[in-house]
């Protein structure tokens, strides 16, 4: 299996090449378009089950597609709902990452997706709900983004505040703390911050350039009023 | 080498951010890790770190993982273990000084995540508590909004609802029906004390099986009904039961539940998408379904109880339910809100057999004239 990323920048998409019998699981609605060898199936990660508490807790859609290169080789075309960069990250089975809800693409079949639950300040203040989306296993991860992706390494014991909501993706070695994102209550929200991750390394942390709460709150004072 | 895939990361100045893969095995004197620089080549750069030389600690996202530091003459070493044999061959092997504080970590988290069950559990049963507390105290809520709401503002809320009904209906405006029913309402209304509401009977003119009330004491009685019934102490039971649910304010009870209801659980849980609206609308059709239960009952029960003080047959109300239950003849609407259950009859005749023995007092007019009086005009309408 083998990902490309085409046009990158604010619209980009991803072939993937599939060998004969190989098989990727994206985003139910990612494929673009694909080779006549390819069999798109729909397919609930986890059981029945699994996916519904998947659509319900973490937001994430139902159904995940499988597109399935059985019936010779061929390449699919993918691509996410809103414009921003894609990531492909390579899952060597040792590197676990966390994803907001939103961020999955794709992924190889090797790739285990789970909806975890975390604390109680981190789900109340965190700003991605109380369940996100755990991907362990081995080889590719495709991530989407709102805007730019940028990569935080973090060397061991380093630290780096991000604002929660252009969180996308952090390996499961770093850790983080919620907090104020100025001393004084009231000074952290007329900062326009509120709540900030402090997170501490070792690991990477991938944020989004744009903050899409944000952006849909700049598009509402566009949008006229009716009755 | 015993196995060959990667169980451990390993932090340092020479290695990716994300970490390098490699494999730990833990040994009687220190740790031993390999790191696989070069897959394809198949070379191998193993280091063995003596347990003297290593610092121990908890980390990782759930802290789940141990932490191990040393020093290398190229720079500080950091390695994250996650898998549990490769943790549990460590505690074994390691001297004490080096397990005691990890197990004090150990304990620790083990004490954070108690903490975070303790939390879930109180929030899920705060929330639990909420969601019961609505279900069974919405009755006293409804009820003390339901009292602070004018007779005034009812009268209006049912008479648009009338007027728009009767607009579309063959009224009948005199008649021995219409007569017979006043009566009947006259003497039913006699008998309650301090009514707030004067109570407004249109006949109206169709074969469907039905009389309902509206909030405010308006109340449409159809021909069809009239017709099924033997004699007028059945017309009266099923009048006595419409005017206790006006005179409970039932219509009321159950526009302020319905409204109120749907505000509240959209206050509560927002508009998600998800499990929220599925819970949303359970709530919901469960709520309106238990309290039109206890309404009919209420107002069978009253209803018995007024037809007893008016000195009407109270047995009449029992025997047409009864009846009109038996016989499926269709277009029997009042039926359909109004389910005949051998449970409600037999609750009917309990509660007529524990009433006081009195002799009824007929009505004025000749019941079997006022039937052939809606055949007459029936028989010549489609």
């Amino acid at each position: 299996m083998k990902g490309e990323i085409l046009y990158p920048g604010a619209f980009p998409m991803v072939r993937v090449e599939l060998a004969e019998g190989e098989h990727i699981k994206a985003e139910s609605g990612a494929m673009v378009a694909c080779s006549p060898t390819i069999d798109i199936e729909s397919k609930m990660e986890g059981g029945f089950l699994g996916a519904l508490s998947r659509k319900f807790l973490t937001g994430e859609k139902f159904f995940f597609q499988t597109l399935r290169a059985s019936r010779g080789a061929g390449e699919v075309l993918l691509a996410p709902t809103v414009p921003g960069e894609i990531v492909v990250l390579e899952l060597d089975g040792v590197n676990e990452y966390m994803v907001q809800k939103d961020g999955f693409l794709a992924g190889a079949d090797g790739v285990t997706i789970d909806s975890q639950m975390q604390s109680m300040s981190r789900g109340l203040l965190g700003g991605e709900g109380f369940f996100i989306l755990k991907m362990s296993g081995k080889g590719m991860l495709l991530l989407n983004s709102f805007g730019a992706v940028h990569k935080i390494e973090l060397k061991p014991g380093q630290e780096y505040i991000v604002d929660n909501s252009h969180l996308v993706a952090w390996s499961t070695t770093t850790t983080y703390n919620i907090e104020k994102a100025t001393s004084g209550w009231v000074a952290s929200f007329t900062s326009g911050e509120g709540f900030v991750c402090r997170f501490r390394g070792p690991g990477l942390v991938f944020i989004q350039s744009r903050n899409p709460g944000g952006f849909g709150a700049w598009v509402r004072q566009f949008i006229p009023v009716t009755e | 080498m015993i196995a060959s895939t990667p169980n451990a990361l390993c932090f340092g100045d020479e290695f990716p951010a994300t970490g390098m893969p490699c494999l730990v095995h833990v040994e009687g004197h220190g740790l031993t890790m390999t790191v696989l620089s070069d897959r394809d080549a198949g070379e191998r750069r193993s280091e063995s770190v003596p347990f003297s030389e290593l610092t121990v600690s908890v980390g990782g996202l759930d802290h789940d993982q141990l932490v191990a530091t040393w020093r290398e003459p190229t720079g500080q070493r950091t390695l994250y273990l996650k898998h549990s044999d490769v943790i549990r061959a460590f505690r074994q092997a390691a001297p004490d000084h080096l397990t005691i504080p990890l197990e004090r970590a150990a304990e620790q988290v083990r004490q954070v995540r108690q903490r975070h069950r303790i939390v879930w559990s109180i929030v899920g049963g705060a929330l639990l508590a909420s969601v019961l507390g609505l279900w069974f105290g919405s009755d006293l809520l409804v009820e003390f909004a339901v009292d602070r709401i004018p007779i005034e503002w009812e009268r209006k809320l049912g008479e648009s609802a009338y007027h728009d009904f009767l607009a579309l209906q063959e009224v009948m405006k005199e008649g021995p029906a219409v007569a017979a029913v006043n009566e009947i309402t006259r003497r039913l209304a006699e008998q309650i004390p301090e009514n707030p509401y004067a109570f407004d009977v249109t006949v109206v003119r169709s074969d469907i099986v039905n009389a309902f009330a509206l909030p405010g004491g308006y109340i449409v009685v159809f021909t069809g009904l009239m017709k099924k019934a033997e004699s007028p102490e059945e017309v009266a039971g099923v009048l006595a039961h419409e005017l206790n649910h006006v005179l409970q304010r039932h219509g009321l009870e159950r526009i302020v539940k319905q409204l109120g209801f749907v505000a509240v659980v959209s206050i509560v849980l927002g508009n998600p998408p998800g499990l929220g609206g599925v819970m949303k609308q359970l709530g919901v059709e469960l709520m309106t379904l238990k309290f039109g239960r206890a309404q009919e009952t209420e107002a069978d029960r009253t209803g018995l109880q007024l037809l007893h003080r008016a000195k009407i047959d109270p047995s009449g109300m029992i025997t047409f339910f009864q009846r009109l239950a038996e016989k499926d003849e269709g277009r029997v609407e009042w039926l359909s809100t109004h389910p005949m259950s051998s449970a409600r009859a037999d609750r009917l005749k309990a509660e007529l057999a524990d009433m006081p023995k009195q002799t009824s007092e007929p009505f004025t007019f000749d019941w079997a004239k006022v039937r052939a009086s809606l055949s007459d005009h029936t028989g010549g309408s489609p």
